[in-house]
């Protein structure tokens, strides 16, 4: 029999019970549309998760600290394992490494507007400063300038300032307002004998105002890792404070065993840039074994979705229930049919249809209650992921995406990929053609003679 | 003249409970190419078993089923379908037609089967259907026809694969006594004019008064016989066989 011929009459097979047809095919509707709206779920909520890590911070980014377990071991050791610029270097060459940054940090106190507020101005190097985004008309400082300049994370703006009495924030803009800054007094000092404690204090009184090159973009809400610190050039700084703290280089030093204040530096974080997301589990373990407390975003993100994938899974498994459902009810559907047409399936088989055909026709039937429903359910799974898209969106419902935990605008919560629309039709023409495969069989084996029965 | 059908001691034994039913108790004749047998018989009889052995749809029990030189009590289901669909006509006492299809796709439906092309097919069955005499009621559903214009309909199919045996199976068990008089005049003059071979079953003698040769069968067994002399194919076998085509009796005893 032609191909054709076996399409055209498995159509109008369906065709002659359309209420039941549409039934069945409602059914695989129903079991594709909430399995393809549970994986887009799933899928958006990966994405959105994989924004939310890039926005704090680059994926490709390893922060290194110095590990605490080996501190009490000897000065020889430990040593080894100080954020020291020779460090630094040996991190820079290791395979994958693109770039490193040491981070300065010096937390200081700030007056503005009436208000005060602290934060941390860290000073990193020219690599780490380019990879920053500023606000129109900032821009990055520039190596070893003569001046200090500082670029101001977002959210210090909003939320670092208060009143003092009122604990009311403030909010400043460094642009217009003036800002003072009070670096803290050193807590290092090289004489023996005890420094007058009013010395001290004017000492701590000395303000200072920091030019401002730049600041982040974004918005009062728009948190990143960098949100809350201010940024200079490590260079720079590294000369400003030296002014301020003459030997010591910066407000708490570490000591020698004869109380001599180090004579290079030992930062607080070392940032090592790699070429890809996907070697950063590599060099991490790589630093990690010299010695080094790592941590990176990648981590944290692999750990997240790998829980993420059993809430894929659990959401997959419902979506499936319902499909297997939608091919309990094909398979209804064709039983029903069968029983109905057993006397027409005989008088085939007389006249001399292969059993091959028989099969295969109510194969073809079944597969197309799979198709139609397949691609009506991918319509409608469309239709929900943009309904849920809508309503998580900034304009939609907060307590939804309160809900969901991941608040990030832009990100869709529902994402359906062409290759999830592609999985999803062949998967239900599959179900379909499984679902029908017993009827089928059972069809091609009925006995001829039921046609010759006379009722 | 060789015989297109050889019966030889054929048996169908039903397994009813501990007891053993010979629906067929050991039949055998043979039939030639262009006569219009009738099986005639009560029900219950055995006719109907005969013919569903004749045509492939049953199994037989025991004995020898020689149709064209082809052993067809040794073929498989697969085969069967296939002989039926090369050689076989059938035509059904509830004519059998499908409901969601229109005349002339029912009479072109067996060459579907053979893989036809759609104009080929509805071609042949145009001029089944025209030699007939419904010509014009290809576009008809079967529901909008009489029991005769259907019956008329299953004749059209038996024959659009140019069969070499149509079997009948009662074909005017569902018709008034005018109508059946028309659709036996239609088959016999087919089986006269285009040379076919028919094996029709009946329980109305005088249905089967219109065959050329008659097998009456009383449980299980060939009781009677009975030639048309008049039959031109009946003289022309004695002439070229020198005696009746072959069948074994049992009389009453």
């Amino acid at each position: 029999m032609r191909l054709y011929d076996l399409f055209k009459l498995a159509l109008s097979n369906l065709t002659r019970r359309k209420t039941r047809t549409f039934l069945t095919i409602l059914g695989v509707v129903i079991g594709t549309a909430s399995i393809v709206v549970m994986v887009s779920l799933g899928l958006g909520m990966s994405q959105m998760m994989l924004k939310s890590y890039q926005d704090e911070g680059s994926l490709t980014m390893i922060r290194v600290y110095e590990s605490y377990e080996r501190s009490d071991s000897n000065d020889k050791n430990k040593s080894q394992t100080e954020l020291t610029d020779e460090n630094m270097e040996r991190f820079k060459t290791l395979d994958h490494v693109v770039e490193v940054s040491p981070a300065l940090d010096v937390s200081v106190t700030a007056k503005a507007k009436g208000g005060e507020g602290d934060f941390t101005i860290r000073g990193v190097s020219q690599y780490y400063l380019s990879q920053l985004s500023l606000r129109d008309g900032g821009e990055i400082p520039k190596k070893d300038q003569n001046e200090l300049s500082l670029i101001y994370g977002n959210q210090l703006l909003y939320n670092s300032f208060y009143k003092p009495k009122s604990y009311e924030n403030i909010e400043i803009d460094p642009l217009k307002d003036t800002v003072f800054l009070t670096f803290p007094a050193s807590s290092y000092s090289d004489k023996k004998n005890t420094v007058d404690t009013d010395d001290q204090t004017a000492k701590k009184q000395k303000k200072y105002i920091i030019p401002v090159s730049g600041i982040l973009k974004g918005g009062r809400d728009d948190w990143n890792q960098n949100s809350y610190n201010a940024f200079a050039d490590i260079d720079t700084l590294k000369r400003f404070l030296r002014k301020i703290y003459k030997k010591a280089l910066v407000p708490n030093p570490r000591t020698t065993k004869n109380g001599k204040a180090y004579t290079y530096y030992v930062y607080d974080t070392i940032y090592v840039f790699v070429d890809d997301m996907n070697n950063v589990k590599d060099v991490q373990k790589q630093i990690s074994d010299m010695g080094f407390s790592v941590n990176s975003n990648m981590e944290w993100l692999e750990s997240a979705q790998e829980q993420l994938g059993m809430v894929q899974m659990v959401l997959g498994g419902i979506g499936g229930v319902s499909l297997l459902v939608a091919a309990i009810g094909i398979m209804n559907t064709m039983m029903m049919s069968i029983y109905e047409r057993t006397k027409e399936i005989g008088v085939m088989k007389v006249l001399g249809c292969d059993m091959s055909d028989i099969r295969n026709m109510f194969l073809f039937e079944s597969g197309i209650i799979g198709l139609m429903g397949g691609i009506a359910g991918l319509l409608v799974s469309y239709l929900i992921s943009f309904i849920i898209n809508f309503l998580t969106s900034d304009n939609g419902g907060e307590s939804v995406s309160m809900f969901i935990g991941y608040t990030d605008g832009g990100g869709a919560l529902s994402y359906i990929p062409l290759w999830l629309a592609a999985f999803a039709i062949i998967f239900a023409i599959a179900v379909g053609s499984i679902a029908g495969y017993v009827p089928a069989v059972r069809a091609m084996k009925l006995s001829p003679l039921a046609a010759i029965r006379n009722e | 003249m060789e015989p297109l059908i050889k019966v030889r001691d054929l048996y169908k034994i039903f397994n009813i409970g501990s007891n053993k039913v010979y629906a067929l108790n050991g039949v055998s004749f043979d039939i030639y190419k262009g006569e219009f047998i009738a099986i005639v018989g009560t029900s219950g009889s055995g006719k109907s078993t005969c013919l569903n052995m004749l045509a492939g749809l049953e199994a037989p029990s025991k004995g020898v089923i020689q149709i064209a030189n082809k052993r067809i009590d040794r073929m498989n289901e697969a085969q069967l379908v296939k002989f039926r669909r090369q050689n076989v006509g059938f035509i059904f006492q509830s004519y059998n037609l499908i409901p969601s299809m229109n005349a002339i796709e029912n009479v072109a439906m067996p060459l579907m089967f053979r893989g036809v092309s759609y104009e080929k097919r509805m071609k042949a069955a145009k001029h089944y259907m025209e030699l007939i005499g419904i010509g014009d009621q290809g576009k008809h559903m079967p529901n909008q026809m009489s029991g005769g214009q259907q019956q008329r309909v299953g004749i059209a199919r038996a024959l659009v694969i140019d069969p070499q045996i149509i079997f009948a199976d009662e074909p005017t068990g569902n018709l008034d006594s005018h109508t059946t008089d028309d659709v036996l005049d239609l088959m016999k003059k087919i089986v006269s004019e285009e040379q076919r071979t028919m094996v029709m079953v009946t329980h109305d003698p005088h249905i089967a008064s219109w065959a050329d040769r008659q097998l009456r069968v009383v449980d299980g067994h060939i009781v009677e016989t009975v030639i048309n002399d008049s039959s031109p194919i009946e003289i022309k076998i004695k002439e070229e066989n020198g005696e009746p085509p072959f069948c074994v009796v049992t009389p009453i005893t």
